[in-house]
């Protein structure tokens, strides 16, 4: 629209389209920047990237509570595991945010091939191993799957590849979230430089 | 000054090699893919490059970690990297060797050629510069950890345009404050992050790390 009006005004006065310009290059960077944050709720680059390990480390990074990591996963899981895992994790970390009075958030994971928890070797008798994903935090607890939806989400989510939540949060806290998703851990993608 | 650039879209760098030309770059070699970036930089040793994160073979981060195995082999080797979308994850690999030299734009700050061309020169020159998005998210979080809670607001917007590679003047300008005001600021700063004294650039990329780490 504002092109539009560049187009009209530029015979007549220049200055006002130059004013308008200015302001169409403001909106489509705008238009970027919203983009940029849409694609990453969708598919954040760094899990294309890298994988869960340092996708999990960059939100750790841009999460406005103090987030530490411990994360070993030498290797890739599928991509929607992948995808799954890394939303869960979001949400548990936006929840500590935003409910918790949290002063320290911390995320470990692991993938483990030899001992799957029982439950899931139930599920899976052959299991081709265990993600297992524990969110702690030092807040004030409460958080409870059946009255937030954030956490039930989590669970849905989850429960698409076998995987389950379990939640300590005792009043007075803290806050324990543990996950667990039966998948295989690939090999680490090569490169070439 | 001489450039090696690595973009694999043919029409932009096309463009960024016209761009540079008409500054005066020369240009070593302008390369579509990581492996060949790699051997570009170890064989010109340039004075910057100017690197596109996603590059061929993965189309993933392989121009970054090509640029950071060239800086493990040439430590300092000035490198500009661009990317559609700025991590602080990325940030802090670029600048964990702490010899500073190093820049991360978005993409579209190339369009904005003088400050595109600045920011080219100020890594060349061994500045760091950082995308304002990437300081912006800096902000949204954790301003009471310590040591950076110790920084006085003005302190802190000193640090944040430091951080985006800006040079005293530029800061001076921006905040419309005396250039020696900014000096003074940069002394304390300096001082409130237990920086010992040794070069004006090289406290400024300590700065500037410590801001990120915080």
């Amino acid at each position: 629209m504002n092109l539009r009006a560049v187009e009209r005004l530029i015979p007549t006065s220049p200055q006002a389209a130059i004013a308008l310009v200015g302001e169409a290059r403001e909106t489509s960077s705008r238009a970027l920047t919203e983009l940029r944050d849409l694609v990453r709720g969708i598919y954040p680059p760094v899990l294309a990237d890298r994988g869960l390990g340092d996708a999990i480390r960059a939100l750790a990074l841009d999460t406005a509570l103090r987030t530490e990591t411990d994360i070993e996963l030498p290797g890739r899981l599928e991509a929607p595991v992948e995808s799954a895992c890394y939303f869960a994790v979001a949400e548990a970390l936006a929840n500590a945010v935003k409910h918790s009075g949290a002063r320290l958030v911390q995320v470990r994971i692991r993938h483990s091939v030899s001992r799957p928890a029982s439950r899931a070797r139930l599920r899976a008798p052959r299991s081709p191993g265990l993600l297992r994903i524990t969110v702690t935090d030092d807040g004030t607890g409460g958080a409870d799957p059946a009255r937030g939806s954030g956490l039930a989400g989590i669970e849905r989510r989850l429960g698409t590849f076998d995987g389950i939540l379990a939640v300590s949060s005792p009043p007075g806290g803290p806050t324990m979230i543990v996950m667990e998703v039966p998948c295989a851990l690939s090999s680490p993608r090569t490169s070439s430089c | 000054m001489r450039a090696v650039l690595a973009e694999d879209l043919f029409l932009l760098r096309d463009g960024l090699v016209r761009l540079l030309e008409a500054h005066d770059f020369e240009i070593a070699a302008a390369v579509e893919d990581a492996p060949a970036l790699l051997r570009a930089l170890i064989e010109y040793h340039p004075d910057v490059a100017i690197v596109d994160v996603r590059l061929p073979p993965t189309l993933t981060d392989d121009g970054l970690r090509a640029a950071l195995e060239a800086r493990r082999q040439i430590p300092g080797l000035p490198v500009l990297v661009l990317s559609q979308y700025v991590e602080q994850l990325y940030a802090r690999e670029l600048l964990a060797d702490q010899e500073g030299g190093v820049g991360y734009l978005l993409k579209d700050r190339v369009f904005n050629d003088d400050q595109f061309i600045d920011a080219i020169r100020t890594v060349a020159g061994g500045g760091t510069v950082m995308d304002p998005e990437v300081v912006a998210k800096l902000l949204g979080r954790r301003s009471r950890d310590e040591p950076m809670a110790r920084l006085t607001a003005r302190e802190r917007e000193v640090l944040e345009l430091m951080a985006e590679g800006r040079s005293n003047s530029a800061i001076a300008q921006r905040l419309f404050i005396s250039e020696k005001a900014v000096g003074k600021h940069s002394t304390s700063i300096f001082a409130k992050l237990d920086l010992a004294p040794s070069t004006d650039d090289n406290r400024r990329v300590l700065a500037v790390l410590a801001f990120l780490n915080a």
